[in-house]
């Protein structure tokens, strides 16, 4: 089906006023007014690809083959089916696990999904159990399951599909404890197949105007509101210390170039390695680099993130276009931090847990509520831009994050993963969570980048699932929504609470 | 594109050979006269929890010797007990010929019209199977299912995609579903129908829609759903001519004058305002509201909605029941829960919250050899012959088999419910409905 361009001046004509002149009807030999020039089309879009695996990953399941009732079984086989091969070579495994060159003798454990055909029909000779390797990935809040799809969406960039139901415990702490809203039938927009595709994810960073004003000439008057937007609600968060290569540096800020987000980089290793741009934001304090430094950027950032407070006007005075976000962990005392940044003039706080989620003795998810209750509270809220990160690991988290008050989350540790890194020990804080790089990375950015394109569009595309079940069309709506989220604790003293026991 | 048209269907021999070791391994797996899988199961179906389902289906009864009540998820059902359990596993076949006759005085039977419209319809357990759709399973799982719903004096229904004619025999134990994609919806189909079910969510991905993906719209798929072969087919969320309570009426109206004797089912998820969403049916003209949970079975779904969209069933059910009665409407209209209906006990305790019956969905397709796998959408399908249309795989299931099979699981369903019932003094299933008096909550693991 071809569809008419678009027509703005019938458009313009039926926005008059009951006070204008009768609508004139379209002149339908009148010349089309011309479409846009194509190449002036643009609609955000992430470029996905697949990037295979560079490291040698567990695998799931091991498969276990006994040789000697294998070769009984073909005998028994060959013997009963004499003739009919198709029977004789028929083989249990749909996947091609048997399939090698000499079958079931060799079998092939990479492509086992765990179906459990084989050890079902023959149990004296398949055995299928779990890997103990892939049991042992990640640490004790990245649990294998999450590494396993991290490493899926990086490769694919797609949206993780299975079929049967949930396999997983019901509810949990955290993030695990939320379920969020769906309407039977409200969606997006009455567009499309779905209503999905034409819902934003773009988010505004910086201080929002409650207001405008304007002169005798009906200008916009005042100071320009130091507004910026970018197209995820996801921003790439410092690398890890130990972590930090000139090629992460730099996988980096291609990444937040394509994505047409931001990528926070020390400042120091901005300088060191020459980078610069309106994608990245460098992150002053100390160990990090000095505010003087920011005058040596080749080009001027757009954002500038502060460790301290106190760090606001050198900052404002060595950048004085960029807006200024400061870095704030959710430590004894932050919400008094929290509101004396915002009396001091900053417009974009980023509130951070360790790697886990935990900060003042709370999960990330009930300290981003407080901090957005907190606010609302103060009248404070739509002034000011919540970036939050921390315990941010799989794709369900971000809208769960914003659903509980943050206007976008920053990406830690499921970066690392995405590019196979595999954790040394529990990966607790950017300052002391080690890992083993995968073979080959150094001086490989394309790899890189790709992989994390892919990981940010499997996030953004399952976020517009959440968004469309909800029938919300932009991500900016999402903040806050309580009332569409449903917490279990709420759920099940509401269901349970007359049963006995409940409570004790 | 690969098309199935290629791989050829199995030989005689080659079905008796698989399905014989298939059946055995069943059996002895869940007999325990061999090594359970170590890699089988997970929290809501436990490796117990399958095997039991095997077991049930091989032997028309509850293996007293593994836990066949309860999975290992930490919440929900998993959380609640009946009073009267203190022992470590269940019998359901308490001794005495005074125990035997009472559960067979227990009424188990379940209305499904409390409206004076439509046909007066009750069937005869407290469940009906859930609507599985050709194409995202096997003409013979359908017929399997259909067949175990005559016998039982129940009901199946078809899903989302049409209606095989394997089904005709059974036309009165089979609800036509009528989804957003509208697939296979006929009016012959509306006209032969006890029930049409309006599918507005499914529980597994509510607000998302439905996706079968292209490898398993094979030619017979494609015909009865009047698409193309080989190509992926959507059924776009929600329904695009439905935009409030008065649009949905419209749609109950339009079925009801193809076919003015059919009960409507309104098939919804969870959504926080599900409560509100029942009454809204209800006054649209349903006889049936059906919930249907997030923790439910599907041929394909993106994972983060199956765990994160919409409230578990276990939380939905006394949140409508509660919100009928103090509407006064609650004897007026059935309420069937579905999507994490697992076990016997969980069917009682769903009523036991407020339901007045289930749905089955996976556990039946467990009695047929479901692993949980979770590889249905995969490439052929199913490598069981569940899930899947591929003309060798799906003859692992012949209907004689899948029936029997889903009949000695209902039995098995039949016995415990009828002994849970007996066990609290309970003159009917009917009278279980909102008794959380006898239930108590329980601390994980216990």
């Amino acid at each position: 089906m071809t569809l008419a361009p678009p027509r703005p001046d019938v458009g313009r004509a039926r926005t008059t006023g009951p006070d204008s002149e009768p609508l004139a009807e379209p002149n339908a030999s009148a010349p089309r007014p011309p479409a846009p020039p194509p190449e002036h089309y643009q609609r955000y879009h992430i470029d996905t690809r697949h990037m295979p695996d560079r490291a040698d990953l567990p695998t799931r399941f091991r498969v276990e083959v006994n040789r000697f009732e294998l070769a009984k079984l073909l005998f028994k086989e060959i013997r009963e089916y004499w003739g009919d091969w198709d029977v004789v070579l028929s083989r249990p495994c749909v996947y091609g696990v048997f399939s090698g060159p000499v079958g079931g003798f060799a079998p092939r454990p990479h492509l086992c999904v765990g179906c459990l055909r084989c050890t079902i029909q023959h149990p004296e000779a398949v055995t299928i159990r779990r890997n103990p390797q892939w049991q042992a990935w990640g640490d004790e809040y990245l649990k294998p399951a999450m590494v396993e799809t991290l490493q899926q969406e990086a490769a694919l960039g797609a949206v993780p599909v299975k079929g049967q139901g949930y396999r997983g415990r019901m509810g949990g702490p955290g993030w695990d404890g939320i379920w969020t809203d769906m309407s039977e039938i409200v969606r997006p927009t009455r567009d499309g197949i779905h209503g999905r595709e034409t819902i934003s994810t773009v988010v505004d960073l910086g201080a929002k105007p409650m207001y405008l004003r304007f002169d005798a000439a009906g200008m916009p008057a005042g100071e320009t509101p130091a507004v910026s937007q970018v197209q995820l609600p996801m921003v790439l968060d410092m690398p890890p210390v130990h972590a930090m290569t000139p090629t992460i540096a730099a996988i980096w800020a291609a990444t937040a170039h394509d994505l047409q987000t931001l990528a926070l980089l020390p400042l120091r290793v901005m300088r060191e390695e020459g980078l610069s741009g309106s994608q990245l934001v460098p992150v002053v304090g100390p160990g990090l680099g000095d505010p003087a430094g920011l005058a040596e950027l080749a080009r001027a950032p757009r954002m500038v993130e502060i460790t301290d407070a106190a760090l606001a006007d050198e900052v404002r005075a060595a950048a004085p276009a960029a807006q200024v976000a400061l870095r704030l962990p959710f430590a004894p005392g932050w919400r008094d931090a929290l509101l004396g940044a915002i009396a001091q003039g900053l417009r974009v706080i980023h509130l951070t847990a360790d790697y886990h989620g935990r900060g003042d003795g709370a999960f990330i998810r009930d300290l981003v509520i407080e901090a957005h209750t907190l606010l609302v509270e103060q009248g404070l809220r739509d002034q000011v831009t919540l970036i939050g990160g921390g315990g941010v690991v799989m794709a369900e988290h971000v809208p769960k994050a914003i659903i509980c008050g943050l206007d976008a989350v920053s990406l830690d540790t499921p970066l690392l993963l995405a590019l196979q890194f595999q954790p040394d020990g529990s990966m607790e804080s950017r300052e002391t969570a080690r890992f083993v790089a995968p073979p080959g990375l150094e001086g490989d950015t394309d790899w890189g980048v790709q992989r994390l394109k892919n990981l940010c569009c499997a996030w953004r595309d399952q976020l517009l699932e959440i968004l469309g079940a909800m029938g919300i069309r932009e991500v900016r709506r999402l903040r806050g929504e309580l009332g569409r989220a449903m917490f279990q604790e709420d759920l099940q003293r509401e269901a349970f609470g007359g049963i006995d026991g409940f409570g004790d | 594109m690969a098309s199935a048209t290629e791989i050829k269907a199995a030989s005689p021999t080659l079905v008796a050979k698989v399905t014989h070791y298939l059946h055995d391994g069943y059996r002895d797996r869940s007999a325990g006269v061999i090594e359970e899988p170590p890699a089988l199961g997970d929290a809501r179906w436990t490796d117990q929890l399958i095997l039991s389902g095997w077991y049930m289906a091989e032997h028309g009864h509850s293996p007293e010797f593994r836990e066949h009540r309860t999975g290992a998820s930490g919440g929900g059902f998993d959380r609640l007990r009946f009073k009267f359990e203190r022992d470590a596993l269940f019998a359901a076949d308490a001794a005495g010929a005074e125990a035997e006759s009472a559960r067979a005085a227990v009424d188990m039977s379940l209305v499904l019209n409390r409206r004076d419209t439509a046909r007066k319809l009750t069937i005869k357990v407290p469940w009906y199977g859930g609507g599985m759709s050709f194409g995202s399973v096997s003409e013979n799982v359908m017929v399997s299912r259909a067949r175990a719903a005559k016998a039982w004096g129940t009901l199946t229904c078809t899903g989302e995609g049409g209606y095989p004619a394997g089904l005709n025999p059974y036309a009165d134990h089979v609800i036509t579903q009528v989804a957003t994609g509208l697939f296979g919806v006929r009016e012959e189909t509306i006209q032969a129908a006890p029930i049409v079910e309006f599918k507005y969510a499914q529980g597994a991905k509510p607000g998302l829609g439905g996706h079968l993906l292209g490898d398993k719209s094979t030619t017979s798929v494609a015909q009865i759903r009047e698409s193309v072969p080989w190509v992926s087919l959507f059924s776009p969320f929600p329904f695009h001519s439905v935009y409030s309570v008065e649009d949905h009426k419209k749609h109950i109206d339009w079925a009801r004058t193809i076919n003015p004797d059919a009960l409507i089912s309104v098939k919804v998820s969870t959504p926080t305002d599900v409560d509100m969403v029942a009454v809204g049916s209800y006054y649209a003209g349903a006889h049936i509201i059906h919930l249907d949970g997030s923790y439910g079975g599907t041929g394909a779904a993106p994972e983060i909605a199956k765990k994160n969209i919409a409230m578990p069933i276990e939380y939905a059910i006394p949140r409508v029941h509660k919100h009928l009665e103090k509407e006064g409407i609650r004897d007026q209209v059935t309420l069937i829960a579905s999507g994490g209906i697992r076990t016997a006990f969980d069917v009682a305790k769903s009523i036991a919250l407020g339901a007045d019956g289930c749905v089955l969905g996976t556990s039946e397709l467990v009695a047929m050899g479901c692993t949980r796998c979770s590889n249905c959408e995969r490439g052929r399908g199913c490598p069981f012959g569940l899930t899947t249309t591929d003309p060798e795989l799906q003859e692992w299931v012949q209907p004689d088999w899948g029936a029997m099979r889903l009949g000695n699981m209902y039995a098995a369903f039949d016995r415990q419910l009828r002994e849970i019932c007996r066990r609290c003094d309970l003159p009917s299933i009917a009278a279980l409905r909102g008794r959380t008096d006898l239930l108590r909550f329980v601390a994980e693991g216990e």
